[in-house]
């Protein structure tokens, strides 16, 4: 077996696949950014009284649950082209493929934020916005002085959840042929022949798995800080 | 929208219906063999006993830090090299490489759900109060009797949301099944692309695909979930 398996290329295989990974994280943060925009509109929608609007963002969110992101990718690696070139009559055909793959994951990211934040948003008590529009606050000072702070504490972990799930659902932007940090170990994987294909993924998985527990402590770690201001009801 | 060739989408649609009995069985079949695994790892993180807690916690950790694409990469490399050590070994003579991909379909899809279901039915068991089971024991139960009849009805109804998502998560991540060249939806309406450039409409007509099941398996699970219910009381 030691002719297939070579444990030490693994440790040869990081320093080609970690620059990669900034492409990665790059692409994950640009979608969380116009995810969470999109996200507060979904749920402004969904909170809202328009019976329309309610229903469009709720199917919105049905319809991003059901497809699987390979799907998502495809339709609008291949959708978006179609319609905007037949309807519109702009030309993407030059457009990179990284501006399909922030599309995608924001269209997905979306529907997730959507649903943290409008629980996050229900999770404060209404009393709070009335005691803080009667003590003279406006009403959007007093969204962001006294429901935001709170809101977003609640919605915090669940916020890092999504965060961690769009990087490892952008593993799949390879297909388009993006090349993130699986882009590149599929590209070592060809210049191999095929050989060393274990190790390269074995180092691939490593890498997730290290950013993902890194991530999952900076958000324990802000969900503490940002926690501070909060003092529960004590029974004395 | 003449851009939409109209006959191949409805042609292709029935291509990609034609893969859902295979999407399904890997789906049923890797939840038949992650349920019982989940629920004794479950078990064991509980109660937790010393060896298997904290290689639930590692599994559970490994499974949720990397995409689901990664693990496949990994299995589908690992265990033809792990089958070939050990035919070697026993003098099998077996064609390795002609192994049907639904088993290794099973193995990955099962390694992947089983450390999703821990949690699910950790967070569930918790939700049943230690009262329950002093009070089984106080009328003469045995555990195992207690557990059948008092704690795991209830924890199936607390379990039932998370299930379905799980479930849902399992459909959607049967479409990375092209992988490892298993036969279903994707795969299928794919391969009937390739001959004209169809991908927009194949990739409709996945999307429609994965639309329908996952309605009518959330519609099921909310089905199911008031069934098992009925007997909670509930406050008027």
């Amino acid at each position: 077996m030691e002719k297939y398996f070579d444990l030490s290329y693994i440790w040869s295989a990081l320093p080609a696949l970690l620059p990669y990974l900034w492409i990665t994280i790059y692409i994950a943060v640009l979608s969380v950014i116009c995810g969470s925009i999109m996200g507060f509109g979904l749920a402004a929608a969904k909170l809202s009284r328009n019976k329309w609007l309610r229903v469009l963002a709720e199917g919105y969110t049905t319809i991003m649950r059901c497809t699987p992101s390979i799907v998502l990718l495809f339709l609008v690696y291949y959708g978006v082209p179609a319609f905007a070139e037949n309807l519109f009559g702009v030309d993407l055909q030059n457009v990179s493929t990284g501006v399909f793959v922030v599309i995608t994951f924001s269209l997905q990211f979306a529907a997730m934020m959507s649903e943290v934040i409008r629980s996050a948003y229900l999770a404060i008590d209404r009393g709070q916005f009335e005691a803080a529009v009667s003590v003279g606050l406006t009403p959007f000072q007093a969204y962001r002085r006294i429901i935001f702070p709170q809101a977003f504490v609640i919605a915090l972990p669940n916020f890092g959840n999504g965060f961690i799930s769009v990087l490892q659902e952008g593993a799949l932007a390879y297909t388009i042929g993006f090349i993130d940090i699986v882009g590149k170990a599929n590209l070592i994987i060809a210049n191999n022949y095929g050989t060393h294909t274990l190790e390269i993924f074995i180092a691939l998985a490593v890498i997730y798995w290290l950013l993902a527990i890194i991530i999952e402590k900076i958000f324990a770690l802000l969900e503490k800080i940002f926690q501070k201001g909060k003092q529960p009801i004590r029974a004395t | 929208m003449g851009f939409i060739d109209w006959k191949f989408l409805i042609d292709t649609f029935f291509v990609a219906l034609s893969g859902v009995p295979v999407a399904l069985l890997v789906t049923v079949i890797s939840l038949l063999i992650a349920v019982p695994f989940g629920f004794f790892l479950a078990l064991s993180r509980i109660y937790e006993i010393p060896v298997l807690n904290s290689f639930a916690k590692l599994y559970i950790s490994f499974v949720r830090g990397t995409p689901i694409i990664i693990q496949i990469f990994v299995l589908y490399a690992t265990i033809p090299l792990l089958l070939n050590g050990l035919f070697e070994k026993y003098e099998i003579d077996y064609p390795i490489y002609e192994i049907n991909p639904l088993w290794y379909a099973f193995i990955i899809f099962s390694f992947n759900t089983t450390a999703v279901l821990i949690e699910v039915f950790r967070s569930a068991l918790q939700t049943v109060s230690k009262g329950q089971i002093e009070a089984a024991h106080s009328v003469g139960l045995t555990t195992w009797q207690a557990y059948r009849r008092i704690i795991i009805p209830q924890a199936l109804v607390a379990a039932m949301p998370n299930l379905c998502t799980a479930t849902i998560n399992l459909i959607k991540a049967t479409s990375l099944g092209y992988a490892i060249s298993l036969q279903e939806i994707t795969l299928k309406a794919k391969v009937e692309a390739n001959f004209g450039y169809n991908y927009l409409e194949a990739y409709l007509d996945i999307f429609i695909v994965y639309l329908l099941i996952c309605i009518a398996v959330e519609y099921l699970f909310k089905w199911y979930e008031k069934r098992l219910s009925r007997y909670q009381l509930r406050l008027v």
